[in-house]
């Protein structure tokens, strides 16, 4: 940056936002825990299975600046080759059980699997369709399940954070 | 109400009359023409949904959803017929409307140029229909895949195919892309959707109308306020429901605070995909603050659960409005800088300008509607059109640009998020006080209700019988709105589709269904 440039600019009015000391303590926790069980990140691939889509936003919103899980090692990635983690979202409709499949057996092991809100945890209100092969771990073996219409993203933190508890015991 | 001389229909075919809509019974060996006559007058073919009334027979009722221009209420055309036949020559739109009735009823329409499945992948075996009153919703055999779906084929020297999908490199909904390309160009899409068909209209039937607002608002995530109004409408005009003022008015808050936050997203994800991160990192900002807000006044951060057949389920307090509405101003504030911003940077109009266009003519042909056909030059908003609810007294000012390039849409998106923001602002101070919910008792009778959601149009017609949900259909704006995408994206290179995408940012879960 040139002197001019900075002289005519006008002086930075930085906002901070509300740090939400729930989500920044459950961060440092889940840090801890990737940094002494998964070598210091882990890598997050999403399937939506037949979700609204609500609970994709709240995973895109842990990236965003709000949350930014980056600095606690969490990265989403684009594909399932480079995962630990795949976090499924939604009830698995028929059109989507070989996608799954496939996403999963590209995953390379050890692998974790998360279901992410009510309809992966248990079918939620589309059990009953003719549509959907039903939860997640009726296709492909579950870790973890977090609940919720969609999970928040401190939920989803918290979730996160009992994998790496189980995952060492695995 | 004016039902006699606008469509020219004898008006012994009138069957029902509502504040939304005017049924004709249509003799099936006339609808084509009067299907033409209505071209030739610039109406618009905005759905066809399907009934299965006869219950055993092969006898269908089919619903053609037209809209005048400078006509409130919508004409419904209805025919009986077990042999339609096809009208996609003359509303191209047609052709898909006929692709998923044909998979839900089996009904086949003569002439009709593409008879493959559109919803219903192969895994369903033959004969296998849902929304037919015959077939219980319940397990299905689904069998191994036979045929596979044929994509159109563009062939030639130099042409490659790249097929994208159904799980994409980003966090989104799964779908699946066809492109044909020569070099960098594309020189045609196709799309494959159905991913997420989860049988909501079969499910909703046999439901209590009351409980049915949780299926609609689980349509799509982030327009489920939208959607659950839209049903709640519906449901409302049956039964003869009068919502209270101060439940009117609350909607309108939370209608106008999910567009808000839906379309911050769609500006995010744009900058985001011309690796303009900076911006895409503050529209965010703004737009979690509304999601917190969202929170703070109804408890879910999509705005679920609060509405309800007959207003909300419970009062948003003064005090919770007040906050809200300083979030609101701030995040004006926040936008309009960022806004302002982003549209003076060279490499952002550089990669925005003369990018996806999607042309003025396309708009009625293929139904488009909301943000995509008002950057496209038609001041078309259901707000302003068929105007309901709190709207009735309070139209908006339609905000619409001409170019229907993805800088045209940034635009517009960008003003309406302004426009959302002000009226809510300009709102909170003057919402009467009273009750938010009124209790009655459900009756027979079916209904259409139109509401702009933040991707546009939203339809939903609801056939009561015996106090259940007889028949459920719904028609998001994404499901004309993603014909536009395959127009939008021809010529232009692949690098740029994850923006031309973005900027008409459609719902793959409200179309699958």
């Amino acid at each position: 940056m040139n002197i001019l440039s900075l002289l005519l600019k006008k002086p930075k009015v930085t906002r901070s936002n509300t740090t939400d000391l729930v989500f920044e303590s459950t961060g440092l926790m889940l840090r801890q825990e990737i940094d002494r069980v998964f070598g210091n990140s882990i890598a997050i691939r999403e399937v939506d299975c037949g979700s609204d889509n609500a609970a994709e936003i709240e995973l895109a919103n842990l990236s965003a600046p709000h949350y930014d899980v980056e600095r606690f090692g969490i990265t989403f990635v684009a594909s399932p080759r480079h995962a630990d983690v795949l976090a499924v979202t939604g009830v698995v409709t028929h059109a989507m059980k070989e996608a799954l499949i496939k996403t999963y057996e590209a995953t390379p092991e050890p692998k974790f699997v998360i279901a992410v809100g009510d309809d992966a945890c248990t079918g939620g209100i589309f059990a009953e369709s003719y549509a959907v092969l039903g939860p997640v771990d009726s296709v492909i073996p579950v870790d973890l399940k977090i609940p919720g219409n969609p999970p928040t993203p401190a939920a989803i933190m918290k979730g996160l954070l009992m994998m790496m508890q189980s995952a060492e015991k695995r | 109400m004016s039902v006699m001389g606008s469509p020219g229909l004898p008006s012994s075919w009138l069957i029902k009359s509502d504040a939304t809509a005017v049924y004709y019974s249509v003799p099936a060996e006339d609808l084509k023409n009067i299907l033409t006559a209505e071209l030739a007058r610039e109406s618009r073919l905005v759905w066809i949904f399907c009934t299965d009334e006869s219950r055993t027979t092969e006898v269908f009722r089919l619903w053609y959803v037209i809209e005048e221009a400078e006509r409130p209420e919508f004409i419904v055309l209805v025919v009986d017929t077990s042999h339609p036949e096809s009208i996609a020559s003359l509303y191209p739109v047609a052709s898909y409307f006929e692709r998923k009735i044909a998979d839900e009823f089996g009904i086949r329409f003569e002439g009709s140029v593409d008879e493959r499945r559109l919803l219903l992948h192969e895994c369903y075996p033959e004969g296998f229909y849902p929304l037919r009153k015959t077939t219980k919703n319940g397990p299905v055999q689904t069998t191994e895949k036979t045929a596979p779906y044929e994509f159109r084929q563009v062939q030639g020297t130099a042409v490659y195919q790249v097929p994208v999908g159904p799980v994409h490199a980003g966090i989104i909904e799964p779908g699946h892309f066809r492109f044909s390309v020569i070099g960098e160009t594309i020189v045609n899409l196709e799309l494959r959707l159905g991913y997420l068909h989860r049988g909501i209209e079969k499910l909703a039937e046999g439901s209590d109308p009351f409980s049915g607002i949780r299926i609609a608002e689980s349509i799509s995530g982030d327009e489920s306020a939208a959607l659950a109004c839209c049903y709640a409408m519906a449901i409302e005009t049956i039964a003869s429901i009068r919502i209270p003022d101060r439940a009117a008015a609350l909607r309108v808050i939370l209608l106008e605070l999910e567009r808000s936050y839906s379309l911050l997203s769609d500006l995010a994800g744009m900058v985001t995909d011309v690796a303009f991160s900076a911006a895409a990192a503050r529209f965010l900002i703004i737009r979690e603050e509304l999601q917190r807000s969202c929170e703070m006044i109804t408890g879910s951060r999509f705005l679920k659960g609060i509405l309800t057949v007959g207003g909300l389920s419970r009062d948003i307090p003064d005090d919770l409005l007040m906050a809200l509405k300083d979030t609101v101003i701030q995040s004006l504030v926040d936008l309009d800088e960022v806004f302002t911003w982003t549209l003076s940077v060279p490499s952002v109009i550089d990669r925005f300008s003369t990018t996806g266009v999607v042309r003025e003519p396309l708009i009625d042909p293929l139904a488009l509607s909301g943000p995509i056909a008002r950057a496209s030059g038609r001041a078309c908003d259901v707000r302003a059109d068929h105007p309901y609810g709190w709207y009735l007294a309070h139209p908006p000012c339609v905000i619409f640009k001409r170019d229907g390039d993805v800088l045209a849409r940034f635009s517009v998106k960008g003003e309406e998020i302004r426009a959302s923001l002000t009226l809510i602002k300009e709102m909170i101070p003057d919402i009467p006080k009273g009750p938010v919910h009124v209790t009655a008792t459900i009756r027979d009778g079916f209904s259409l209700s139109a509401l702009e959601s933040p991707r546009g149009r939203t339809l939903f017609w609801i056939k009561v019988i015996d106090g259940k949900i007889d028949r459920f259909a719904v028609s998001t704006a994404s499901f004309c709105n993603w014909l536009a995408i395959e127009h939008a994206v021809m010529g232009n290179i692949v690098p740029d589709f994850p923006v031309i995408n973005k900027s008409l940012n459609l719902s793959y879960a409200g179309t699958d269904l």
